[in-house]
């Protein structure tokens, strides 16, 4: 072999590795970019937080007797300590880096159990809880104590004070519950309408039609719908499934069922062609034998054939819940944008994917939050891929 | 009618018992896949009748959108303000595929060549390795390149422009987008002609290395070419796949509102992302146009398909296993 032959060998060897080393950096600088962004929110209150913040004004009646409980020994330099009213308060930097303040501790003694909500009189289950910020208090007879002074101020004005006018307080907010509640049920109804509607199309195309014409063209339909972009899928749900439940149910618009109808459609094809190749693997002999022993043809399917290729359709199940999550342009029309914390199946919200989208289409996009659900959104997804890839490895193994 | 009854109890506890049975079954499974079957119809027809409505319906008085300026048109007005029917989306039409191709131009040669090191050149345990990672590029939701693209390549390529003096808005552009997507059907292309590289067959290769060809020599020239027909399908689907993402393009394009734009640093629009702009309306123009352009989406995806499946017969194959 020449020299010349040689070089031009490695260098088209090299072209190979430097492409091949390409999609392992984009999936590298994928990951730093969602950590890096989205690490510093992730935490639980985001996940159990509502995403609108609530806003109150509490009012208070004549202080009849003040906190008794001492500072307790678990808050730290950064919480200061009113004994006198029994609420701790800290100082903190919300998401677009303007201080507030945060409430880091209320003993149940404390004055402030028996303010009333100025505005609605029946709210029983008014009061102020730790995570609340708190914005603004208001006196009769002096300047108002405002967040934007600090929490040492704000505690100083307390301790000084036996009455106040109003307090301004709000629920933190941003928080991530209504999304992930949403994409838990979507997954939940999704899986519950096109799991079995799947897997008994893959058993009647696999294991109980015969190849006529009318069988060949009902395949080459499904197979038809894998091509389809899934904002095509958007719009069926939108012009068929939205008008469909709003009749049929209490919903009034896009809702969580119209959502779950379209995904199911989606993940039909997906499950079909998995549930059938892992019939497909099950050999003959399993239903010959069954057949032989005098069972019929829906014992031999459910006895003999099912069993041996439910790892296929746990694989198939598992990847569409992948997908469920992550898909972002159908639902963006089949259940709307609107980012809600009080979840019925037949009102709106969204998912955690559509959730991304509204934040990065709002005016300025919040890249942080967004990254923190994509975080979550990543970790999940590659963790079922993983997952699946473990389960393929085994049963594979076992074939062998 | 009780002696109706007994007899069919009596025919259901013969032993003919199972039959029934196998026939309910049947029939409840073929029920299953006539509905599997039947939503890409439902998809056509209802798409087809709100589609075709902003062509016939007056609205009143905003008048019927000419459908040959529809189809040719050089801007997209949109908006109460408008209250328009002068939506044109031609100019997106080109858009669209200028920038579907060009997402194939980038991801095709990297993707072919990572999926030969795959198959043929790197060791096994690397081999594994990279299969794994495209398999995890493939999982990654579209939201999520979007998100990327939006935090990482605007940024670079708002720099970018700096640098060649161009005017960009915030970054978004044909380069973004053709970026983003070549992402995004980087490990479709890859895992598809891995699979066409793989069913290439022994005997060509070892022919050629008989034949005195290095083994590098063989893997470009004589696996490739085998394999170009599988690669071609890769091509297919891959053009499929970014003609017909949404919500990452939609969050890197910019939304023009005319055009065609070709230069890099410009903003652009497709089909996808068109449709996705302006969500609030629940009806009227705005909300059906949707529909039109979701026709207009289809019909350019399948003639995409045509031609390039036509192409491919045209092209031929070396070797079809």
């Amino acid at each position: 072999m020449s020299n010349k032959r040689k070089r031009i060998d490695n260098l088209l060897k090299g072209i190979t590795y430097f492409s091949a080393s390409i999609a392992a950096i984009i999936l590298l600088f994928i990951i730093i970019f969602v950590f890096k962004n989205g690490f510093g929110l992730l935490n639980i209150d985001l996940i159990t937080n509502d995403y609108h913040a609530k806003f109150y004004n509490g009012g208070i009646e004549e202080v009849t007797e003040f906190s008794k409980t001492q500072r307790p020994s678990h808050l730290s330099d950064e919480d200061y300590y009113s004994e006198k009213w029994g609420i701790a308060l800290r100082d903190d930097l919300d998401r677009e880096g303007k201080a507030m303040v945060i409430v880091s501790y209320i003993s149940e003694d404390s004055p402030l159990y028996q303010i009333y909500d100025k505005n609605n009189d029946d709210n029983d289950e008014f009061m102020i809880e730790k995570g609340n910020l708190i914005s603004s208090i208001k006196f009769e007879d002096k300047a108002s104590a405002l967040s934007v002074y600090g929490a040492q101020h704000m505690i100083q004005i307390l301790n000084e004070s036996n009455q106040f006018r109003e307090i301004v307080f709000s629920s933190l907010g941003g928080g991530i519950r209504g999304s992930l509640i949403t994409t838990l049920y979507i997954i939940g109804i999704t899986l519950a309408i096109a799991l079995p509607i799947g897997i008994f199309s893959a058993i009647y195309l696999n294991e109980l039609s015969r190849k006529n014409k009318i069988n060949q063209m009902i395949r080459s339909m499904i197979e038809t719908l894998t091509g389809v972009p899934s904002i095509i899928y958007g719009l069926m749900g939108l012009a068929v499934f939205v008008p469909l439940t709003v009749k049929y149910t209490p919903a009034t618009s896009a809702n969580l069922i119209s959502g779950s109808l379209t995904l199911a459609v989606i993940l039909l094809p997906v499950i079909i062609k998995a549930t059938e190749e892992s019939l497909k693997v099950v050999p003959d002999d399993y239903r010959q034998a069954s057949l032989a022993l005098g069972a019929n043809r829906t014992q031999t399917t459910f006895k003999a054939v099912l069993p041996s290729a439910l790892p296929g359709i746990l694989t198939a199940t598992i990847l569409s819940i992948g997908r469920i999550i992550g898909e972002s342009a159908a639902l963006i029309f089949a259940i709307g944008t609107a980012v809600k914390d009080n979840i019925t199946i037949f009102g709106r919200s969204t998912t955690l994917s559509v959730h991304i989208w509204s934040l990065m289409t709002d005016e300025p996009a919040n890249i942080e939050l967004a990254s923190t659900i994509a975080l979550i959104i990543l970790v999940i997804v590659l963790l079922l891929n993983l997952i699946v890839k473990l389960i393929s490895h085994q049963y594979l193994k076992k074939l062998a | 009618m009780l002696k109706i009854f007994n007899t069919i109890k009596i025919k259901l506890q013969s032993k003919h018992k199972k039959d029934y049975i196998d026939i309910f079954v049947k029939a409840l499974f073929f029920l299953t896949t006539l509905i599997s079957a039947s939503f890409i119809v439902i998809i056509a027809i209802f798409i087809l009748r709100e589609g075709i409505r902003p062509f016939i319906d007056d609205y009143d008085g905003i008048g019927r959108v000419n459908l040959i300026r529809f189809l040719m048109g050089t801007t997209w007005l949109e908006g109460q303000t408008f209250q328009s029917n002068l939506y044109g989306v031609g100019f997106i039409i080109i858009n669209t595929l200028y920038i579907a191709f060009l997402s194939l131009f980038l991801s095709l040669p990297i993707g072919v060549l990572t999926a030969l090191f795959i198959a043929k050149i790197a060791p096994k345990r690397l081999a594994s390795v990279l299969r794994t990672i495209i398999e995890l590029l493939a999982a990654i939701p579209s939201i999520v390149y979007g998100l990327f693209g939006s935090g990482v390549i605007l940024k670079i390529i708002y720099e970018m422009a700096k640098i060649f003096g161009v005017q960009s808005k915030g970054g978004n552009s044909v380069l973004a987008t053709v970026m983003v997507l070549s992402l995004m059907i980087l490990p479709t292309i890859t895992a598809l002609s891995e699979v066409a590289i793989r069913s290439v067959n022994k005997d060509i290769e070892l022919g050629s290395l008989a034949l005195g060809a290095t083994k590098t020599q063989t893997h470009f020239k004589v696996v490739l070419t085998s394999a170009k027909s599988g690669i071609f399908t890769a091509a297919i689907l891959g053009v499929g796949r970014a003609l017909g993402e949404a919500t990452a393009v939609s969050l890197v394009a910019g939304n023009a509102r005319s055009g065609p734009t070709f230069a890099f640093f410009e903003t652009t629009a497709t089909l996808t992302s068109t449709m996705l702009q302006g969500l609030k309306e629940t009806i009227g123009i705005d909300y059906d146009i949707r529909f039109s352009v979701g026709i207009v989406l289809i019909v350019v995806i399948l003639i995409t398909n045509l031609t390039l499946n036509f192409v491919k017969k045209k092209i031929g194959n070396v070797y079809v296993k």
